[in-house]
């Protein structure tokens, strides 16, 4: 009788990370990022319409991944991790 | 086999018995179902009767239960050891049974011999008398009525089953944490809810058959070959054995299947989109060269599916390893809408000699006796052409025009496509004289529409956006010919099947195949030589100009 197996998986814990405190209010700059799905550039372009209209001190700047099929290039996410406060991802069809 | 030098085992009564003791030794290892341990134990009992406190004979039993059985069928007074977990036998590496080691007083090992030789066993006898201070001393054994030589038999630690074990435990080959199961537990029962399987129970991966799944290549269990998405984990050589073993491999698939994972995580293929698509892709094997018939792959009757260990299992094992390693879980970062059967394993072998054409892995670069395995990312299911009419190869390539025409959807055009021709299909084309590039040549031509009936409209929204005709050039681009597929080498020709009837297979590629190179490499005995992509990847040149066609670039042909 089968009693015991090798673990077919990586064996890594995944690492715990808790949300990031919310801000009371918007400031500062927010990424737009576009994966490059279609229309992802049709959503962000409203919102960013929005929080111009409403938020009118933020400051918002655009990013966009090369393509859909694979993760954000390191550069990209440097980017928006050193010159935004906030992102804003603009996820699927 | 090598003379040990220390060891602890109990003997009958439980008590610990330390090797060496002091003074010589003669020390034995037999089995009870062995007929020349059975026609040894005597002998060695004389030799301890006669040698009295003089010198030690100790008897190593490879099975627990034995050991009364020996002592009362040979009336037995000598120590019987308990080697049951044959750690001693292990560590002498004995594969025949009886074997007899003789230590001088100082703990020298002076003679040894294994099974029943009469001349051998004599002169271990008068030897031992003289160890014992009993030169001129004999034992009451009538060695006249001894046969002259018998074979031992194999030594338990070599029965198959048991060889593995032991080296799987004793080795330190296996460094992957142990799950436990506890008795009540239902073994497929528990890897399904541990989310180990792709919903068909698993052959369970112990570390008996892990361990002789590693025999299969000469690489380091420890070896990492790739990271894995979308977890971006390292898969090391033993996690792929274990992973192999679930997927019914033999040892002999483990260089392929070190390959496909080093093919999969390349850049070029992606496997990471391919199986983060929302659009349910999946990796799809082809294998050329000598590999095919040495591993025994199907490229005859039903080569697509099903039935043939070495296809199956070879395609399960890389979808398990991208699984369980990676950590593409559907519904988690496997996204796919709705999926596919051919998600559970894809891979099969190119009937090479059936076609009219030099192989896929030969049009690739690669030489005929490569052995070879291309992957491709297919999101499009096997798909069937049936066309049991055509003689000539001009009939044939409209069939499969039209046939692929409305791939994915009737308006959008597409990258790659694999075509698996059925040796019957093949051979029109071959008799007809046309060449790979006939076919496609005709299948472009054949598929070309104009520009405005691939636009989206009301009646039909997929296809291209509006915004492409003023790419190229405005209202007269209305009436140039596209075809469906970008390049005429997106069409890829492979031969696969029986000459049973006149059907054959397409398979869409993913996202039209725009984000996924066909990726092929060399297979050696310790996995990939050499890895590479049939072209540059699509991603680098379509990355932002083909956004708002999707991934397409479409081929207009001005006419």
């Amino acid at each position: 009788m089968v009693t015991q197996i090798l673990d077919p998986t990586d064996e890594r814990v995944p690492i715990k990370r808790s949300l990031t405190p919310r801000p009371e209010a918007l400031h500062g700059t927010i990424a737009l990022l576009d994966i490059s799905k279609p229309r992802g550039d049709v959503f962000l372009n409203r919102l960013e319409e929005l929080l111009h209209e409403r938020a009118p001190g933020v400051e918002t700047r655009r990013f966009m991944k090369p393509t859909v099929a694979k993760p954000a290039p390191q550069p990209i996410k440097d980017a928006i991790l050193e010159e935004c406060d906030f992102v804003i991802e603009a996820l699927a069809d | 086999m090598h003379p040990p030098t220390t060891f602890s085992l109990q003997d009958a009564n439980g008590q610990e018995m330390q090797f060496p003791p002091q003074g010589p030794v003669l020390l034995a290892l037999v089995k009870e179902d062995c007929d020349t341990c059975n026609l040894t134990l005597p002998l060695l009992e004389a030799v301890h009767r006669a040698t009295d406190d003089g010198l030690d004979v100790w008897v190593a039993v490879q099975k627990t239960e034995d050991i009364p059985v020996l002592k009362d069928r040979h009336d037995l007074t000598m120590p019987l050891l308990d080697d049951d977990a044959l750690d001693l036998s292990y560590e002498t590496d004995i594969d025949t049974v009886p074997t007899l080691f003789l230590y001088d007083e100082d703990q020298n090992c002076t003679l040894q011999t294994f099974g029943f030789d009469r001349h051998e066993w004599h002169e271990i006898a008068r030897e031992s008398m003289a160890l014992a201070g009993r030169p001129d001393g004999g034992t009451d054994i009538d060695w006249d009525a001894l046969p002259v030589q018998r074979p031992g038999c194999g030594a338990r630690n070599y029965e198959p089953g048991v060889y593995e074990r032991l080296q799987a435990i004793k080795s330190g080959d296996l460094l992957s944490r142990l799950v436990d199961l506890a008795s009540s537990d239902d073994i497929h029962d528990f890897m399904y809810e541990q989310g180990y399987t792709d919903g068909f129970p698993v052959v369970p991966p112990t570390r008996e058959r892990v361990w002789n799944m590693l025999q299969g290549t000469d690489r380091d269990p420890q070896d990492e070959i790739a990271i894995v998405p979308p977890n971006l984990a390292p898969i090391t050589v033993e996690k792929i054995a274990i992973n192999a073993v679930m997927a019914g491999a033999k040892p002999e698939y483990m260089p392929s299947i070190i390959a496909l994972v080093e093919i999969a995580c390349t850049d070029s293929f992606n496997i990471h989109g391919v199986l983060a698509t929302t659009m349910g892709a999946t990796p799809v094997g082809i294998f050329n060269g000598p590999i095919r018939d040495r591993i025994g792959m199907n490229y005859l009757h039903g080569a697509l599916g099903s039935g043939n260990r070495a296809n199956a299992a070879i395609g399960r094992a890389l979808r398990l390893c991208v699984r369980n390693v990676g950590g593409s879980i559907p519904g988690g970062t496997d996204r796919a809408t709705q999926g596919g059967p051919h998600r559970l394993t894809m891979n099969f072998a190119e009937n090479e000699d059936a076609g009219p054409w030099e192989s896929l892995a030969v049009e690739y670069g690669f030489e005929p006796t490569d052995d070879v395995a291309t992957l491709m990312a297919m999101s499009g299911g096997p798909a069937t052409i049936a066309d049991e009419r055509s003689r000539e190869a001009r009939g044939m390539a409209g069939t499969l025009a039209a046939s692929m025409s409305c791939m994915q959807d009737p308006k959008s055009p597409m990258v790659d496509t694999l075509v698996v021709l059925s040796p019957d299909h093949a051979g029109i084309f071959g008799r007809s004289g046309w060449s790979k590039d006939d076919v496609r040549e005709c299948i472009m031509e054949e598929t070309s529409i104009p520009l405005k009936y691939r636009l989206r409209s009301d009646d039909a929204g997929c296809g291209l956006p509006q915004s492409v005709v003023e790419r190229f050039g405005g209202e007269a681009a209305l009436d140039f010919p596209v075809p469906k597929f970008r390049e005429k080498s997106n069409i890829i020709l492979v031969v696969a099947g029986s000459a049973a009837a006149k059907f054959s297979t397409i398979l869409g590629g993913w996202a039209g195949g725009a984000y996924s190179v066909p990726t092929s490499a060399t297979i050696g005995p310790n996995g990939a030589l050499e890895v590479r992509g049939s072209r540059e990847s699509d991603m680098d040149k379509h990355s932002s100009g083909g956004r708002d066609l999707g991934a397409f670039e479409p081929s207009v042909r001005r006419s």
